[in-house]
């Protein structure tokens, strides 16, 4: 029986690779026979990534994707020495609290810049001629946060929301290029962004209750990943401009 | 930074009046310090003091004093 995910001879670029949902993701799609090009800020965790990947052709780069001025000469490097790609996974992003009294503009702009600016910014560059192979299939990693309110996640899911937004109108844009753009939006994933965020909410009643409400438990990044492969691949030909909730359920009430 | 600029940061974090906070008050005495209070300290000490202070450090705070000194 063939393989439903087939990713054989296929070049996939993550970002973010050496986060949770990165690093699932990049297993996932390796064990499926996907090249890929990954990209993190944190080298060392990046070769960690890479090593216990399967296959041996991975390549991998090291940027700080909060420096969007860099990101196109990068982008140039990458298809010169990579050539056109097949698919686009960007899981890059931050996300921190911050009650909105503290949330000044220069903070802001940090997490616009990693979670949105350099989103559209990789999708600007890998979408030009010569960079993309036809079919390519683009998945930015969202969050349910963009769809309800939660105090101290002014930044977070503001930027969450602009990608979701950036993502229906490259659908129409690029769609006469055969490029498919959506985003898959987790919920509470048992990831290092969740600890981060559970060291200093976790004993309150509403992280408590959040919680109670992802109804199937709390995801795991392999839940995440498995929904970015099936957008990547051919199997999800007909979707685009689309968001996919991976939540437990949470955003059913 | 002095004392009395950390207790402006502080009147500021937990949104009470100016000069209101004395180094001797008890934290579980201040309505004021609450979960939001608590998040936004780790924040302003994060931007004003380069220090990080993890959630098991701030519930060993009993005092603002105790705060003035991490904040260093």
């Amino acid at each position: 029986m063939p393989d439903f995910l087939d990713f054989k001879g296929k070049k996939i670029f993550v970002t973010g690779a050496a986060g949770g949902m990165g690093q699932a993701v990049s297993a996932l799609l390796a064990a499926h026979g996907a090249h890929l090009i990954l990209l993190d800020r944190n080298k060392e965790q990046l070769d960690v990534t890479r090593i216990g990947l399967e296959g041996s052709d991975h390549t991998s780069y090291v940027c700080d994707l909060g420096q969007i001025d860099a990101i196109e000469g990068l982008m140039s490097q990458i298809t010169k020495e990579q050539g056109a790609v097949d698919g686009l996974v960007h899981c890059a992003g931050i996300a921190n609290v911050r009650p909105l009294k503290l949330s000044k503009y220069s903070y802001m702009v940090d997490v616009m810049n990693v979670n949105y600016f350099s989103f559209v910014e990789i999708v600007r560059c890998i979408t030009k001629r010569k960079a993309f192979n036809p079919g390519l299939s683009i998945v930015g990693i969202c969050s349910i946060g963009a769809f309800y309110g939660a105090p101290t996640k002014t930044a977070y899911s503001s930027s969450k929301a602009a990608m979701y937004a950036a993502v229906k109108c490259m659908a129409v844009e690029l769609a006469e290029k055969g490029v498919r753009a959506n985003v898959v939006a987790p919920g509470s994933t048992r990831t290092g962004m969740m600890e981060q965020a559970e060291e200093y909410s976790a004993g309150t009643d509403s992280y408590k209750q959040k919680l109670s409400r992802q109804y199937l438990g709390i995801c795991e990044p392999e839940d995440i990943a498995n929904s970015i492969a099936f957008l990547l691949s051919d199997k999800a030909r007909m979707i685009t401009g689309a968001c996919l909730t991976v939540d437990g359920g949470k955003m059913s009430t | 930074m002095t004392n009395e600029e950390k207790l402006h940061l502080l009147e500021d974090v937990f949104e009470l009046d100016e000069n209101t906070l004395t180094p001797e008050m008890v934290l579980a005495d201040i309505e004021e310090y609450d979960s939001m209070s608590k998040l936004s300290l780790i924040v302003m000490i994060d931007d004003e003091c380069h220090k990080k202070l993890t959630g098991e450090q701030l519930k060993e705070f009993e005092t603002i004093q105790d705060i003035l000194d991490f904040m260093g």
